[in-house]
């Protein structure tokens, strides 16, 4: 018995000293590690192309989301949310924990992220020069800006969390205020940055013209603008304009855009709908065919369908025409979004006939001739809001433009259902723990 | 050491002549024979106290020679009750063994190379036999038969399609982070039971590939090859399969031939699959189209009912009767030194939506063969061929593809037939023509699939009060899954965007494993035996899987190269495992059992895939009815066992890693960081159970009853956790939670009648169990920083607003939650209050059988988002409309919001069966059989079946219910000829 024991014990031994289990290195995705040391220049392109790309992510939610809150559309596709909970259905509550907030925020930060492990990623590798370092850092940053923009728009009073860097000691949440300075600061940051920088790096053709180290910084200016305007700080947003792209003379379309295509691992544009398409529709809100002016050229932004349709007790006659094709380009920020800011800033810094100098060159470059109302401060900002709302139809501005002027609620926006409520920001996602 | 074996060896080989002569003092013989007074082939004759034995020939005789000093010899054989009898005695000649109602003497099958016979279990192992498995009704899945027949044991089906989509969890939730399923054995082959996706999502927007509806590979198995199937619930008993058995083992052991004649039987079963529940749909007259929609709306409906053109959409697309065949062949045989048995079945099945369906063809070979006295080899082979038709189920977001969504959102009286140049309408109301779909629109799985396993065993060396045998077993489970997902560009959904979608699937799975033991059984003379196991196992599984995509199709192609746009995503996984194994096990004259153990288990899974985990195992089995004979008298058995042991499981694959995803813009690739952050540090999570429990046999074992209580602690359970997003991470994968599953398990067997005319057993299982999560970070640290929130897993439900989990300390991990004025409330709960199972089998003028199970589900909550989304497109029918008004009021409501009680009474399977003797020297028997499965269900659960999942079955996701492919019922006609 013995004997057999040992027996058991050798071959025991044996097998122990024989299998070693080799160390595991993922077979299907390059690890977060890889740029941490050393990158290449190619790597450090790769997380360019990746912080573009992914901006993408999103977007439809921050237009369709905010959209439906302000009333300026509906959206009829599968999910009962859309109408139920961004309606305030018999007094329904935005959830925290759920797609409308969490695919905007995620898709956000996600991009910051990336943005963040291309800024250490910079810190720990001496494949660039210093001025191409700095035109990485100055893309980086502006982009992060712009990401952190949105993120507080949506949030609204209820702030930011600014300070991400170290996902394990996250920084604190900074009011309203405070974040939107901390964002211009950082815009400021990068823009430091890309002065005297050289841009080792290509990005795709939405942003031709912008492209360059000093035509970057003009889209960074005008990112600053719209955040000083959201601030208040009309005099700043003046300012940042006249560092911007904006030409007061020119195509209203100008500025660098989201592009699609249909490459393998690309996005088609995720807010264009088929025309005459049902179940997965954005449904214009009937106030804008009602209010719309004879010859606006914006009203072909939207088609009216063969049928009239319902859903949960919503009705409309009109579905999008926003984006011709599921290839057409979404504006990250244009000259005309410029223009209005210029006339918001002139109108809130007492120079009402600035403001419709500008407003009318928006109104004609549409078909509907100069500004006939008055010049008080509630008329400007009322035709402000009116031609922003037609002019940015479906891009996600309406619904911040009408919270700064205390316009987002039932007695400046029609309630569908009774019982419906106007919702004026979103909660913080449940995961940051709040 | 080679050289001492080949020694070791010869000298075994030279005793086992050496034996014959030298110690034989006399010689017994004779006949075993059955009450029926037909020979038992294959009973055992063994001298008590020794090894020496043999065992029954074709005509039931042996012979014997026996030792000195030999007194008494035992004989058993599977089925009937073991008798000791006195060499001296006079009866030797003519023995007849008696039914073994309470199956004592079954060898259970628990250690890796050894067995324990039922009555010196110190678990309680379920196990099923082939009769109770298949013997009632026609079996669609392996999974699917065990419904109600075992204690402890939840089954839930969340696919009604055929061709399975089963998960079954044992004693309640065991992981988060991946597989709650067990680990399925079949003879020493680890198979895979992978729902594998097809990639319908990326046509049909559902949220992940668990959404997809997609079958579970056990569906390959032939039910009907399955001698025997058992079932370790929980730790205590599956300690030595260590690393892999946190969520228990399922061990199926398929047929071996018998020595004899050859015997041939060919089965065939035909039947009709049928939807199990109609919900029904609003039932609109102009005027109330006119109050929820508008007077448009009342004027197309006027229209279409004057032109009789108002349809049933749910039964048009549910109502087929889906028209199933089973044939079978059976071939058994052999010698007394090889043995074969050949199973061979076609299974086809046509579900109640017409263009799906499963059908599988196996073809299997069990050998055995003896070389020798102390050799034996066996090899297993099993080719399987399945494929399923699946269609569009479940949940999605704006494909127009899922059947019960399109349903919810569609109108009855609006057009969707193609006119004369085969052109379907538009759905004015959703985004996809359910009928364009049916007749169009293609999701199919095919998998061919090789199960192969080796045996050896080895009696190195025997003496009279020893042996010492070597085990060897290797398994292999190749297959190739192939996927094809086809959506036209003329679907509805797909004009404008991806204009037609092709996904092609091939993913090959290679599980390879082998375990080599060592058992040294030692009798003494004070009737004490010791049994000494120890060995290796090793497991090296990888899978390869790879999607092809192709968009903007080319009209009319479904060819991957017909396209504008192609993707490519390939997925490698690899997994390899080692582990030791120690048992011992000590039997004090079958009074009382005791054995110790452990493993020691490694794995790539691991952090450190070279640290090795111990998992111990302890238990006590004690036969008090063995001590004292008076007691024996009144009772045939009163055992009390205690077991105590412990398994793991390692994170799922991937999550050690932190990865970059690629991604593409106008042509320029990219990288993004990837949300799931890995952690390269895991260990597995660890279950320990402590079970005790009581078996009671009385009346000659014609009343027996098994109570079993547990407590089974999972301890530092992975899991993945939201990150606050702001991180630029979702998810991080963590093992700081400790959840807690008790529960009861009861099983009453009774023999009410036994006699020449009629046979009646009876099994009652009854059980439940109760979990809760102990700690959640710091135990009670809800001010301590380190302490994790409670917080929504990801990926299980549909957040808050609508119902979903949530882990919190102190809660059960079933519960489900709602935000209730802004703040995370338990509304429900998915585990059931209780369940029980009452099998009946009946036989009767001796031709006769009849059996029936019925499965009663009490309690257990469902998340019923159909209703939501009928609601939403007015199509819930008047009376769950009512049902649900009148059921929500007050605090014990069966209904609130859209969780809804899903207790159930279900008759699962109900059979009759007639044998006709033909007797002939060709043909032997004739079998009919009328038989039907889940015939009748009682329950108030308003949508289709109270039993699903929208999420597959891993992880925590049952009870979530969102537009799934009904449930069927299935009735069969069966003709059995046995040659």
């Amino acid at each position: 018995m013995n004997k057999i024991l040992s027996y058991i014990c050798i071959c025991v031994i044996m097998v122990f000293a024989s299998c070693t289990i080799d160390e595991q290195i993922d077979p299907n995705a390059p690890s977060i590690n890889s740029v941490a040391e050393n990158a290449t220049l190619q790597e450090l392109n790769l997380l360019v192309n990746g912080i573009e790309s992914s901006m993408r992510n999103g977007v439809d939610v921050l237009a369709n989301a905010t959209g439906s809150i302000a009333r300026e559309l509906y959206i009829f596709d599968a999910d009962p949310r859309n109408t139920l909970d961004l309606l305030g259905k018999e007094g329904a509550q935005l959830d925290n924990n759920t797609f409308y907030l969490t695919a905007a925020y995620n898709t956000r930060y996600r991009v910051v992220k990336t943005a963040n492990i291309l800024l250490d990623a910079l810190d720990n590798t001496s494949s660039v020069s210093a001025a191409e370092d700095a035109g990485y850092r100055g893309f980086a940053k502006t982009i992060q800006a712009l990401m952190l923009s949105q993120v507080l728009d949506y949030l609204g009073t209820n702030g930011l969390r600014f300070d991400v860097a170290d996902p394990e000691n996250l920084g604190p949440f900074l009011s309203e205020a405070d974040g939107r300075q901390a964002i211009l600061n950082l815009l400021d940051e990068a823009l430091g940055d890309l002065n005297g920088s050289s841009f080792a790096f290509g990005l795709s053709s939405g942003f031709a013209g912008f492209d360059t180290p000093s035509t970057f910084a003009t889209f960074n200016r005008a990112i600053a603008a719209r955040v000083a305007a959201r601030a208040g700080d009309y005099s700043a947003a003046i300012s940042h304009i006249s560092s911007s792209f904006f030409d007061i003379n020119g195509d209203f379309s100008n500025g660098p855009k989201h592009v699609f295509s249909l490459s393998s691992g690309d996005l088609q544009n995720p807010a264009f709908k088929q025309g005459g398409q049902n179940g997965d529709q954005w449904i214009v809100h009937n106030r804008f065919i009602e209010n719309g002016v004879s010859g606006d050229a914006r009203l072909s932004k939207f088609r009216q369908r063969l049928d009239p349709t319902s859903q949960d007790d919503l009705n409309g006659t009109h579905e999008t025409a926003l984006y011709a094709t599921n290839l057409s380009p979404i504006d990250i920020v244009r000259n005309e979004e410029l223009m209005f800011i210029l006339a918001e800033s002139r109108m809130n810094t007492g120079d009402p006939q600035g403001a419709v100098e500008v407003l009318n060159i928006i109104r004609n470059n549409h078909g509907i001739g100069d500004y006939m109302g008055g010049t008080g401060m509630d008329d400007l900002i009322n035709e402000w809001l009116f031609q922003k709302s037609y002019s940015f139809w479906g891009e996600g501005q309406l619904m911040f433009d009408l919270r700064k002027y205390g316009q987002l609620n039932d007695a400046f926006l029609p309630i569908d259902r009774p019982g419906d409520l106007i919702h004026t920001q979103f909660p913080i996602p449940l995961s940051e723990n709040q | 050491m080679k050289k001492q074996f080949t020694r070791l060896g010869l000298v075994a080989i030279a005793m086992c002549f050496v034996q014959t002569f030298l110690f034989s003092q006399s010689t017994i013989s004779g006949t075993i024979l059955d009450t029926a007074d037909e020979p038992v082939i294959g009973a055992s004759i063994i001298v008590v106290g020794t090894t020496v034995g043999t065992v029954t020939d074709i005509d039931g005789t042996y012979t014997l020679n026996l030792p000195e000093g030999a007194e008494q010899v035992s004989i058993s054989y599977i089925g009937y009750a073991t008798q000791i009898l006195n060499v001296t005695d006079g009866n030797l000649s003519r023995i007849v063994l008696e039914d073994d109602f309470a199956d004592l003497e079954e060898v259970v099958v628990t250690g890796l190379a050894s067995s324990v016979k039922r009555s010196n279990l110190a678990n309680a192992v379920a196990s099923i036999s082939s009769k109770e498995l298949t013997g009632v009704t026609s079996q669609q899945t392996v999974d699917g038969a065990l419904y109600g027949k075992l204690t402890g044991v939840n089954i839930v089906q969340s696919n009604g399609a055929p061709g399975g989509g089963i998960a079954l969890r044992l004693r309640g939730v065991s992981s988060l982070s991946g597989n709650n399923q067990p680990l399925w054995i079949v003879d020493g082959i680890y198979i895979s039971n992978s729902e594998i996706p097809s990639g319908s999502r990326f046509a049909s927007g559902a949220n992940s590939g668990s959404e997809e509806g997609a079958s579970n590979r056990i569906a390959d198995l032939n039910p009907e090859d399955i001698e025997s199937i058992e079932v370790l619930k929980g730790a205590s008993a599956a300690a030595i399969y260590g690393t892999r058995a946190n969520a228990g083992v399922v061990i199926i052991t398929t047929k071996k031939g018998k020595a004899g004649d050859t015997k041939v039987s060919i089965d065939q079963d035909v039947g009709f699959n049928s939807i199990l529940k109609r919900v029904g749909r609003f039932q609109y007259d102009e005027a109330s189209v006119r109050e929820a929609f508008d007077d448009d709306e009342a004027a197309r409906f006027a229209a279409a009912q004057a032109a009789g053109q108002v349809i049933d959409l749910e039964d048009e697309i549910y109502g087929e009767n889906g028209f199933i065949r089973d044939t079978r062949l059976k071939i058994t045989g052999g010698n007394d030194k090889t043995t074969f048995y050949v199973g061979g079945s076609l299974r086809n099945e046509d579900g109640i939506i017409l263009n799906t369906g499963f059908a599988r063809n196996s073809l299997r070979l069990n050998l055995n063969h003896k070389l020798n006295d102390k050799l034996s080899i066996g090899v297993n082979s099993n080719y399987i061929n399945s494929n399923a038709q699946r269609s569009f189920t479940g949940n999605e977001n704006e494909g127009g593809l899922s059947y019960g969504y399109t349903l919810a959102f569609s109108r009855d009286w609006n057009n969707f037939f193609p006119d004369e140049n085969g052109v379907y309408p538009l759905n004015p109301t959703y985004s996809g023509n359910p009928i364009f779909v049916r007749d169009n629109a293609v999701n199919d799985e095919e998998n061919n699939r090789f199960l192969n396993s080796a045996s050896l065993d080895w009696k190195i060396f025997q003496k009279d009060n020893q042996v010492l045998r070597f085990n060897f077993n290797s398994g292999l489970d190749y297959f190739v899954n192939q996927t094809f997902v086809y959506v036209p560009e003329t679907h509805q959904a797909q004009v404008g965007g991806d204009n037609g979608f092709i996904g092609v699937g091939r993913n090959v799975f290679n599980n390879f494993n082998y375990q080599a033991i060592l058992v040294h059984d030692y009798y003494t003379d004070n009737n004490i035996n010791f049994t000494t196991q120890g060995g290796i196992s090793y497991l090296d599984f990888d899978r390869d899987l790879v999607l092809n995509r192709t968009t903007q199709l080319i009209p009319g192609q479904t060819n991957l190269s017909q396209g504008g746009t192609q993707e490519t995503a390939q997925r490698i996984e690899n997994e390899e495992e080692f582990g030791v194994i120690l048992q011992e096990e000590v039997n004090y004259d079958d009074k009382i059992i005791a054995t110790v153990g452990g493993r020691l288990d490694k794995s790539s899974l691991n952090g450190d895939p070279n640290q090795f985990f111990f998992f111990p195992k302890a238990s006590l089995a004690v036969n008090l009815a063995n001590f004292d004979s008076g007691l024996k008298g009144k009772l045939n058995q009163l055992k009390l066992r205690v077991a105590y042991g412990e398994t793991g499981s390692s994170a799922s694959f991937g999550s050690l890693f932190t990865g970059l995803s690629s991604i593409n813009i106008g042509g320029n690739a990219g990288f993004v960081v990837n949300p799931n952050q890995g952690n390269a540090n895991l260990e597995p999570e660890r279950s320990r159970e402590l079970e005790f429990g009581v078996d009671v046999g009385f009346l000659d074992n014609r009343v027996g009853l098994e109570a079993s209580y547990y407590i089974r602690n999972v301890n530092n359970l992975l899991y993945e956790r939201s990150l606050p997003t702001s991180s630029g991470f979702s998810n991080e994968i963590r093992n700081d939670l400790d959840l807690r599953n008790r529960g009861l398990e009861l099983g009453l067997r009774l023999a009410p009648i036994a006699n020449d005319r009629i046979n009646w057993n009876s099994n009652i299982n009854f059980w439940f169990n109760r979990s809760n999560v102990t700690r959640l970070g710091v135990e009670d640290g809800t001010d301590d920083a380190n302490d994790i929130p409670s917080f929504v897993p990801p990926g299980v439900a549909f957040g808050l607003g609508l119902g979903t989990f949530f882990i919190e300390e102190g809660a059960p991990i079933t519960g489900l939650w709602n935000s209730v004025e802004g703040v995370p409330t338990q509304t429900g709960d998915t585990e059931a209050d209780f369940q029980v199972g009452f099998y009946n089998e009946i036989n009767f003028l001796s031709n006769w059988n009849f059996n029936f199970l019925v499965h009663w589900k009490q309690g257990g909550d469902v998340l019923n988002l159909t209703r939501l989304l009928t609601d939403i497109g007015g199509n819930t029918p008047q009376d769950v409309i009512d049902f649900v008004a009148e059921n929500s009021e007050g605090d014990d409501a069966k209904i609130r919001g859209f969780i809804e009680d899903a207790s159930y009474v279900r008759l699962r399977e109900v059979g009759l069966n007639y044998k006709i003797p033909v007797g002939g020297k060709f043909l032997e028997r004739v079998r009919l059989g009328l038989s039907a499965r889940n015939l009748i269900t009682i329950t108030d659960y308003t949508s289709y079946d109270p039993e699903t999942s929208t999420k597959g079955g891993s992880g925590l996701s049952t009870g979530i219910e969102v537009t799934p492919f009904p449930s069927s019922k299935q009735i069969y006609f069966s003709l059995g000829l046995d040659f």
